[in-house]
């Protein structure tokens, strides 16, 4: 029900948008969305936090625009080989990641947007360096709002495909593979899942969608400047949308982006360019970080369980069935609580030990 | 290239390779005590030569005389950091989310260095600012020798302190086996703050240092923190002394590389060892067990 | 579920296993046979080395030398996973599940084919679940397979990791301290699984302080001692060695 409003909602938005520039204002955080979602194919399964994923952005982007310039292909054609070519680019990349665990993935993440920078703002007889690189447009003879509209539909398409992916993967086997690699890697690696091979894989369909991103964004904007395409805040931005909005969920880079991206822009009406935003992002990101890692989805979630009828209860009653099953087995012993065929409970059970509050054994 | 010019390379290499290891040995010192990668170490950096500047620039007194204020205070400021912020994360997620808390600290610092200084770029004129020794044939400017005296001088100081004090010993404990350390009785807890001191306390030296020679302005710190990255991969995470000898060959390298390439293409050497090194060599040159399982 | 392979061809041994970390050598040397659908223990005083050991043989550390064959087959050096998938389940020292996935997704996550196609197919493949949801009632925690496996006592998350472990059908299970942490009645049931697994023929290796447990369950023992075994034999012989004693009590 919510979702067929949301889908009502965002169709419709193109035409109750008073202005070209709510409707721009729109397609940006859509595009953000999209970015958000797309990373979140590998930090929300793996919680592997890439902090560079705006790299794969600007390759998409300037991909699409060399392609078309210098190769002359159709936009949409260019768009998807420039995809193409992000995928491969991404497997080398993605195999010096993960040849060892966090922290050499985080440094490799950031290290790739920082060397693309300085290659794109070097290399300016091939990218345009710092004087930018102009796309042209697919669709020359539109107008602007035409054309607001017409990519606002196009990234929303674009936003579709991805969360159907992301729904598939997160129902599938291949998904619980990834989520037991966020949860416990040794585990996982225990039980037989390739865990090298599954967090490639995810890294290489994450980078894909992003570069995809950075594509139809080219195509949109029509002006690429390596500073703003490989920038480290875009990567910020999208982990910290993700983050807010709950990475374990599918919708949650999407309301992050919506929130995130709305702020920002009211940022860039009100404040134009001051170094307030970066001061924004960094309490938000560091709140989330600290108070809120889950996002808001499981926080609101959870705010409403608490005051519904059941959850309270749920553990007693299962601590006390398992005691009644396997006859006072129950690894919490209660004086209290007797397995009488009364069926007499204990009213409060303590919380177990949450062996994940441990310092971890690695 | 002639001789000279490679000579000259050579001396400004090793000039720079020193404050690399400098700050290079405090970001690998966080990773061996806590498992953080601490994003905002180059921030601290570059907050340490703006408070430098800002120092000289109400006093008029030598920058270098503001250590006696910015290493005490950062010192404070890293255990308190570590106490009251990286001790909050859960452990299992420590790693990942401590580089977002850090990543939030650099961009607070920086949003706030933009907000109280201004995005203007400064740097500080003293009287032997413009001045030069020559050396076998190079030229070597005194600033430069400064700050590698000032940073070789720290870097040896971190070394005895580590090598032959209890608390060095407590220290290298802990990097080496977190459990184990608290097994014999060590609190690894307070050594863990004290580490993450001395990391910004390698920042504050160092960013004195730099204020001597650079130009500076508040995103500057992006250019800092990827190669100091690569540098402790290269040398193993958690090896102080592999971090040392890495940004030594590296800064050589990349001094080096400038001559033929531009400074832009010379700075990719970072980008390419950290490379090589996760594909040929992934715990790093020095790296042990730790470095293995991060 | 069973598996009908001869006992000859399910052997597990090491071959001078050695690992050193620094210099503190963690297992020196350790030339071990385990009995095929047997019951076998490993036992020794702290820091001897069995973690290590255990943990060699799993791949979950790489040894400095020796080798490790399976199924007559070198599996030394392999990554875990591989080693897994040959048919070495195994649990870990302090009970570890996945803490945010429900007890029915922690089972649904051992492998036990590669099979790309396989893998993309829903995770509500029927058998599956199935096959999943009997061995959550045979360890008596079926009731939760909803429940995050955080939410879930120290004992049902044994429980859980046991069971897990078992979704990928290994014939040899290698558990690293089974009783350790939990009570009494939960110490007994875990071994009547162990006895009932054991006897449809899957063989075990366990790492145990609890000698009550040890000599009650085991049909073989391996005693470690400073990084390599010093004693082996039935729980009878093993407890009136010697060498064992003066291991134990340092006399």
């Amino acid at each position: 029900m919510a979702l067929v409003v949301g889908v009502a909602l965002v169709l419709s938005f193109p035409t109750i948008a008073p202005n070209p520039y709510i409707l721009s204002a729109g397609i940006v955080v859509l595009s953000y969305a999209c970015t958000a979602t797309a990373w979140n194919f590998m930090g929300g399964f793996t919680g592997y936090v890439s902090l560079g994923h705006a790299a794969f952005f600007g390759l998409g982007a300037y991909g699409t625009g060399l392609l078309i310039r210098d190769v002359g292909l159709p936009s949409f054609a260019a768009w998807l080989l420039a995809g193409a070519l992000v995928l491969l680019i991404t497997i080398p990349v993605g195999i010096a990641a993960l040849r060892v665990r966090g922290a050499s993935f985080v440094i490799v993440s950031i290290s790739f947007v920082l060397i693309l920078l300085l290659v794109f703002q070097g290399w300016g007889s091939f990218t345009g360096g710092s004087d930018g690189l102009v796309v042209p447009r697919p669709f020359p003879d539109m107008l602007r709002p035409q054309h607001h509209e017409t990519f606002f539909y196009l990234f929303a398409a674009l936003l579709t495909v991805m969360l159907v992916v992301w729904w598939l993967i997160d129902r599938s086997r291949f998904g619980t593979g990834l989520k037991a690699v966020r949860e416990d890697e040794d585990k996982a690696q225990a039980l037989g899942v390739p865990t090298r091979n599954y967090k490639l894989v995810a890294y290489v369909v994450s980078a894909t969608f992003t570069g995809l991103a950075g594509g139809m964004y080219a195509l949109w904007f029509g002006d690429l400047d390596p500073i703003f395409q490989f920038s480290i805040m875009l990567g910020a931005y999208m982990v910290l949308m993700a983050l807010l909005g709950g990475v374990r969920h599918l919708f949650g880079p999407l309301l992050g982006a919506f929130i995130v991206g709305t702020g920002l822009e009211y940022f860039k009406l009100e404040f134009g360019d001051t170094q307030f935003h970066l001061v924004a992002a960094a309490l938000l990101l560091g709140a989330v970080v600290l108070f809120m890692p889950d996002g808001i989805i499981p926080a609101v979630t959870g705010l409403v369980r608490r005051f519904g009828p059941q959850e309270s209860s749920i553990r007693e009653v299962t601590a006390a069935e398992l005691l009644e099953r396997n006859g006072g087995t129950s690894p919490v012993p209660q004086p209290g609580a007797t397995a009488g065929s009364d069926g007499s409970r204990t009213t409060s059970e303590a919380a177990p030990p949450d062996p994940n509050d441990e310092e971890d054994p690695r | 290239m002639t001789g000279t010019l490679l000579f000259q390379s050579l001396v400004l290499g090793v000039l720079l390779g020193g404050l690399y290891a400098l700050l290079a040995a405090g970001l690998t010192l966080y990773f061996g005590v806590m498992r953080v990668v601490m994003i905002a170490h180059s921030a601290f950096l570059i907050l340490a030569a703006y408070l430098a500047w800002y120092f000289h620039e109400q006093t008029g007194i030598d920058p270098l005389l503001s250590l006696v204020v910015t290493v005490p205070l950062f010192f404070a400021v890293g255990v308190g950091m570590q106490r009251l912020l990286i001790t909050r994360l859960r452990p299992v997620t420590l790693t990942m989310m401590s580089v977002l808390l850090t990543f939030a600290v650099a961009l607070f610092i920086e949003g706030m260095i933009g907000f109280v200084w201004s995005g203007t770029q400064r740097r500080i004129q003293l009287p032997y600012s413009g001045d030069s020794i020559e050396f076998f044939g190079a030229q070597i400017a005194v600033v430069k020798l400064v700050a590698f005296g000032l940073a070789a001088l720290s870097l040896g100081l971190l070394y005895l302190l580590l090598k032959h004090s209890r608390f060095g010993q407590a220290l290298r404990a802990t990097i080496q086996h977190r459990e184990a350390a608290q097994l014999v009785g060590i609190r690894t807890d307070r050594v863990a703050g004290y580490g993450f001191g001395i990391g910004l306390a390698t920042a504050a030296i160092g960013g004195t240092a730099l204020s001597l020679d650079a130009t500076i302005y508040p995103s500057l710190h992006w250019h800092w923190i990827g190669p100091l990255m690569a540098i402790i991969v290269v040398g193993g995470l958690g090896s102080i002394p592999g971090a040392a000898l890495a940004a030594m060959v590296l800064g050589i390298g990349q001094s080096l590389l400038q001559v033929p390439l531009g400074t832009t293409w010379a700075q990719t050497i970072f980008y390419v060892a950290l490379f090589a090194t996760l594909m040929l060599r992934p715990q790093g040159f020095f790296g042990g067990r730790l470095a293995q399982r991060f | 579920m069973t598996t009908t392979a001869p006992p000859a061809a399910r052997s597990l041994e090491t071959v001078g296993l050695t690992k050193s970390f620094g210099g503190v050598h963690a297992v020196r040397d350790a030339t071990v046979t385990f009995q095929p659908g047997k019951i076998n223990a490993l036992i020794g005083p702290n820091g001897s080395g069995k973690t290590t050991f255990f943990n060699c043989v799993t791949g979950m550390i790489k040894p400095d030398a020796g080798s490790v064959t399976f199924h007559g087959e070198d599996i030394t050096r392999r990554p875990p996973h591989r080693i897994a998938r040959a048919g070495i389940g195994r649990s870990f020292q302090l009970c570890r599940v996945f803490p945010r996935m429900t007890v029915l997704e922690n089972m649904l996550v051992a492998v036990s084919r590669s099979r790309f196609r396989e893998l993309l197919k829903g995770a509500h493949n029927p058998e599956e679940i199935d096959k999943a949801r009997a061995l959550l009632v045979r360890v008596g925690i079926d009731h939760l397979e909803n429940t995050e496996a955080r939410n879930l006592s120290y004992g049902q998350q044994k429980l859980l990791e046991l069971a897990g472990v078992l979704m990928g059908d290994p014939d040899t299970i290698m558990l690293d301290e089974p009783a350790g942490g939990v009570n009494p009645a939960l110490i007994g049931r875990i071994g009547t699984l162990v006895q009932e697994l054991n006897a449809e023929g899957r063989t075990f290796l366990v790492v145990e302080h609890n000698m009550d447990m040890v000599m009650s369950l085991s049909h073989h023992v391996i005693v470690f001692d400073r990084g390599r075994p010093i004693a082996e034999g039935t729980p009878d012989v093993v407890q009136s060695d010697p060498r064992v004693l003066e291991a134990y009590l340092g006399v």
